[in-house]
């Protein structure tokens, strides 16, 4: 008796170890994702009403080690995200533990995962680089078949062509069938095009209260529930736009449903699902699922009361240290601050804020305009016959290394001034010289214009990269056009160079000159 | 009999096993005595404005300019008034690239922006700033969202230190990331630290050496308040091949599932971490710094350092002492209820209000609101606290805010320690390992009632030593407003 009560204390004191390591892995790593109680952040899936972490462990161990990225379902929704791999950094206790946590707290009490099932998952699946699909990982280990709320379904078939509800009563049905998985699916009619199921089941209801259908189609149909119709899809259409959600007050029991639906050509799909009064998602009762698809947050950014926008952030096919410049005359810049040069120029809407203002902001963001030209790239001043002596540092993927190395530039940025409009004078500078950038918007002969004036000061002559990258025609008259349709005309100052090299457009400018040039679109 | 009495057994250990590992904090009681000695008020930021408060300046005249994450940065006069409905916002720039530290500096605002180092001027006084001086932008950035740059105020000699953030934290793909480098007043980048993770905040102490916390993750068994004494290694080895740029020797490549004691003695230039914040106990993710210089202005704890909690919305203490050549200390719970994750925080010294700011994005906080500015202020009445805990070669001296009750302060049973540390490893983060458990022989109280000398069997040298009080009382009948405290033992003191 003492033995066996000793025994269970100390089992007991293990499972509660491995436990609270478990916890302490999911609320290091896992959390910040899937959320202290499992129900998922920030539109990340959850764990917690999910069947992902239920029966076989090879599934969520082969997730956790290799990552899962592409489309996935999870408790009624699909999501399109990446989840990273986190066997390079977890060893097999600590993923065993985490599972183990995850399983007990959040997926129902499915089973412990112990180290070595990883160790074996592990070994099995050394060669996979890169993350799973959720299609592989189904296809090796679907869920187990779970209880639909749809008892006694039957699907009944009908061919024909119809562009509008027909009346059932009075068709004839090519085929019947029950169908026990409760799940409704247009393929269960054998048909590819040109027919129509009415599906009839009974609702199991868990409890008394409000459950909100969701009902939509491909192409057109009606949802009843306890006889009434409460939804219905009107006319020839995709999944989405019509989608109906209704709610239904229901006793605990059985409730008659039915659907009745027409696929008009091909491309069938018949969206069902419910949420209950206790669901937290909800629950998918067809193969189509609700999809989630995460609204893009707008936040305008745009110049006002005749004062030019600025937006510091990483734009979108420039560099990472980016200037955009939004001008009141509708054209706009991206200045970069690594290359000293302006890169970019568009017209129309300046930049969306609603990337890197929401979450966390990751990677570039287009211009949110048009006309989009990356009229230069690489160091925007150089210095006749030398590669100066400033020292920057830069970077080269060698493999999947990245090697460093100090890199020798004229210049480099010295920041800008803005003068009561916004307008931005960018500063450069080199050993013994500096050259001043500044950009004004104008009409010019009814166009819009930017004005871009060009300063050297110092003891040395200045080569100022005006375009590059781009086929140049010209200059003729002083106006070169740039393919894609920007023109770089000369106001004043020394005259540009066409260089074929490197497809360039440069000025030199000796100690003191200045050049004025306009850039507009043809 | 037999039965029930097992059964009360397991239910005990269940019990155990819930209510927490040693010392879990009731952060609700503690919260809700913190009104009796400070005072924290939110701040109205900007009328429809989003103001993710990344920065604070304090500024001549009791001006106060805030950064946010977007990159706005707005000037508030009256952010220390009783009334702060009239608080009056001027915008001074606009959508730089997220601001992290910020200071005001011979009429100008100085910001670190991800990509450079800038002075914002205002040359023609109309308010907003027209002159942006590029002060120095030589490290590397590609494009990715965790590649921070985190700077400090001025040190004595006038240079800024920078901390910068790994490539989503665990990658160095850009040059200099996992750095801390210097920035002087001419612009010149001296890189000066390397090994760091993933910092929230930097900050001098009282004797202007620079500290940044870092956050739990690879290399980091848990966050911590670091010493970054000029030519150390931090830790994490990840950023160590920019050494090469400047021919700098190599940094430390420590063995990983080892631990930092046995590393650091390895390798000279590897500082342990000052003082260890244990993870999901003290808190998740620490973030800005600030010396308590206030002369008690904000109450008894003059040269502490105060450090931002982003995941808990808390502000936690931390005493610092020198022993051996390098900084250890204790951490106390202190300040919570903020009202998002904090991010700066920014003491002024001469007034004695701390101003807090923080946002929510991106990173969950216990404070739901999605970003705020707040301010805190000391009411007079000090807290029965432990004021510091310091190392002895046989124990620890604790020095309390108000005299003991001497009779409760000498019995034994009123003192439990534990001790852990860490697995250093280049996988995320570490279970707490090596616990020990020393015994308290004796707890013998000053004269003055106001210290405890506390005689301890079992020292470990580099664990964290975790002190919890049972029923100690203040002479005049105080309870302990926050009843523990956990001290990282780098070095133990010579007799």
């Amino acid at each position: 008796m003492r033995t066996s009560s000793l025994l269970a204390l100390l089992a007991s004191l293990v499972f509660v170890t491995a436990a609270e390591d478990g916890a302490q892995v999911y609320n290091s790593l896992c959390v910040a994702c899937h959320g202290p109680d499992g129900k998922g952040l920030n539109g990340l899936p959850p764990l917690v009403g999910s069947d992902w972490p239920k029966g076989t462990a090879a599934r969520s161990i082969k997730i956790v080690l290799n990552g899962l990225e592409g489309p996935v379902d999870v408790a009624g929704k699909t999501y399109n995200i990446v989840m990273p791999p986190q066997g390079a950094v977890l060893s097999d206790e600590k993923i065993a533990a985490a599972l183990t946590y995850v399983r007990a707290t959040f997926a129902n009490g499915a089973g412990a995962v112990t180290p070595d099932e990883v160790k074996a998952v592990r070994a099995a699946t050394s060669k996979r680089l890169s993350p799973w699909t959720s299609e592989e990982l189904l296809k090796s280990h679907p869920f187990p078949p779970s209880k639909s709320p749809l008892k006694h379904l039957v699907a009944t078939v009908y061919e024909g062509k119809w562009m509008e509800m027909p009346d059932f009563s009075t068709l004839k049905p090519v085929l019947m069938e029950d169908f026990n998985v409760g799940i409704l699916d247009p393929a269960q009619s054998g048909r590819k095009e040109y027919y129509a199921v009415v599906w009839t089941a009974q609702f199991e209801a868990s409890e008394e209260g409000k459950y909100l259908f969701t009902f939509d189609c491909d192409d057109f149909g009606s949802l009843y529930v306890g006889g009434e119709r409460i939804a219905e899809v009107k006319g020839i259409g995709p999944l989405g736009k019509r989608s109906k959600e209704v709610p239904v007050m229901l006793k605990k029991g059985l409730t008659p449903l039915r659907v009745e639906y027409v696929q008009y050509g091909a491309n069938a799909a018949v969206l069902l699902a419910v949420k209950g009064p206790k669901d937290k998602t909800p629950r998918a009762l067809s193969n189509a699922k609700i999809k989630v698809v995460k609204e893009k947050v707008s936040i305008p950014i745009q110049p006002k009361d005749g004062v030019a926008a600025i937006y510091r952030n990483f734009i979108d096919n420039t560099s990472p240290r980016a200037i955009g410049i939004g001008f009141p005359n509708g054209l706009n810049i991206a200045y970069s601050a690594d290359d000293v040069a302006a890169e970019l120029f568009w017209n129309g809407k300046f930049m969306d804020g609603g990337h890197h203002w929401t979450d966390r902001g990751a990677g570039n963001e287009p211009p949110a305009g048009t006309n989009v030209i990356k009229f230069s790239d690489g160091q925007g001043i150089l210095l006749e016959g030398a590669a100066g002596n400033v020292v920057r540092y830069g970077r080269e993927k060698e493999g999947s290394e990245w090697k460093f190395f100090p890199v020798n530039v004229a210049a480099e940025f010295k920041g800008y001034d803005l003068d009561k409009a916004g307008n931005p004078t960018f500063r450069a500078a080199g050993e013994g010289f500096a050259v001043s950038d500044a950009w004004v918007p104008e009409e010019v002969s009814g166009k819009a214009t930017l004005t871009r004036t060009l300063k050297v000061t110092g003891e040395k002559t200045v080569v100022i990269v005006l375009a590059r990258g781009l086929a140049v025609s010209g200059p003729t008259d002083g106006v070169a056009e740039l393919a894609g349709g920007l023109l770089v005309r000369a106001i004043s100052g020394p005259a540009p160079k066409a260089n074929a090299n490197d497809k360039s457009l440069t000025v030199t400018l000796k100690p003191g000159e200045t050049a004025v040039l306009g850039y507009s679109y043809r | 009999m037999k039965h029930l009495s097992f059964l009360l057994v397991l239910a005990g250990l269940a019990a155990a096993s819930v209510a927490a590992p040693a010392g879990k904090v009731d952060t609700k009681a503690s919260e809700a005595r913190q009104s009796e000695f400070y005072e924290r008020v939110e701040i109205p930021t900007p009328a429809g404005e989003v103001c993710e408060v990344s920065s604070i300046a304090l500024m001549p005249g009791k001006k106060v300019a805030i950064g946010t994450r977007r990159g706005d940065i707005w000037i508030a006069e009256g952010a220390y008034d009783a009334d702060l409905s009239k608080i009056k916002w001027t915008k001074f720039a606009s959508n730089l690239h997220e601001p992290l530290g910020m200071f005001w500096k011979d009429g100008s605002i100085y910001a670190m922006q991800r990509p450079e180092f800038t002075r914002l001027t205002d040359k023609d006084g109309d308010g907003r700033a027209d002159s942006f001086d590029t002060v120095c932008s030589k490290w590397g950035i590609n494009g990715d969202y965790h590649e921070y740059a985190w700077g400090s105020e001025p040190d004595k000699n006038g240079d800024v230190w920078m901390v910068l953030c790994l490539t989503g934290s665990f990658h160095a793909h850009s040059p200099w990331r996992g750095w801390c480098a210097r920035i002087t007043p001419d612009g010149k980048f001296i890189p000066t630290a390397s090994g760091i993770r993933s910092p929230g905040g930097i900050g001098a102490n009282d004797k202007g050496d620079m500290f940044y916390t870092d956050n739990q993750g690879v290399w980091n068994g848990a966050s911590a308040l670091k010493w970054l004494r000029p030519g150390s290694f931090q830790g994490n080895p990840t950023g160590n091949k920019s050494a090469a740029l400047l021919n700098f020797p190599a940094p430390p490549e420590p063995t990983s599932g080892s631990r930092i004691l046995t590393e650091r003695l390895k390798y000279p230039e590897f500082v342990p971490p000052s003082v260890i914040l244990p993870h999901g106990i003290v808190g998740n993710s620490p973030s800005g710094i600030a010396c308590d210089m206030t002369k008690g202005k904000f109450g008894p704890w003059e040269s502490q350092m105060l450090v931002g909690e982003q995941t808990a919305s808390q502000v936690q203490r931390i005493n610092l002492e020198f022993v051996n050549g390098l900084y250890q200390g204790a951490v106390f719970h202190f300040l919570g209820g903020f009202e998002a994750g904090l991010i700066p925080v920014r003491m002024d010294q001469e007034d004695g209000t701390m101003f807090v700011g923080g946002s929510n994005r991106g990173w969950g906080s216990r404070g739901s609101k999605p970003f705020t500015f707040e301010r805190v202020r000391f009411k007079g009445k000090v807290p029965f606290e432990m004021h510091d805990i310091s190392a002895r070669h046989d124990g620890f001296e604790v020095t309390f805010t108000h005299p003991v009750d001497a009779a409760a302060a000498a019995d034994l049973k009123n003192y439990s320690m534990d001790t852990f540390t860490y697995i250093y490893q280049s996988s995320y983060g570490s279970p707490e390992v090596d616990q020990t458990t020393p015994t308290v022989k004796s707890a013998t109280v000053s004269a003055d009632g106001l210290k405890v000398r506390l005689v301890v069997d079992g020292l470990v040298r580099g664990h964290i030593h975790h002190l919890l009080l049972g029923d100690i009382k203040s002479k005049a009948g105080d309870t302990l407003w926050h009843n523990q405290g956990w001290y990282t033992l780098n070095e133990i003191p010579a007799k």
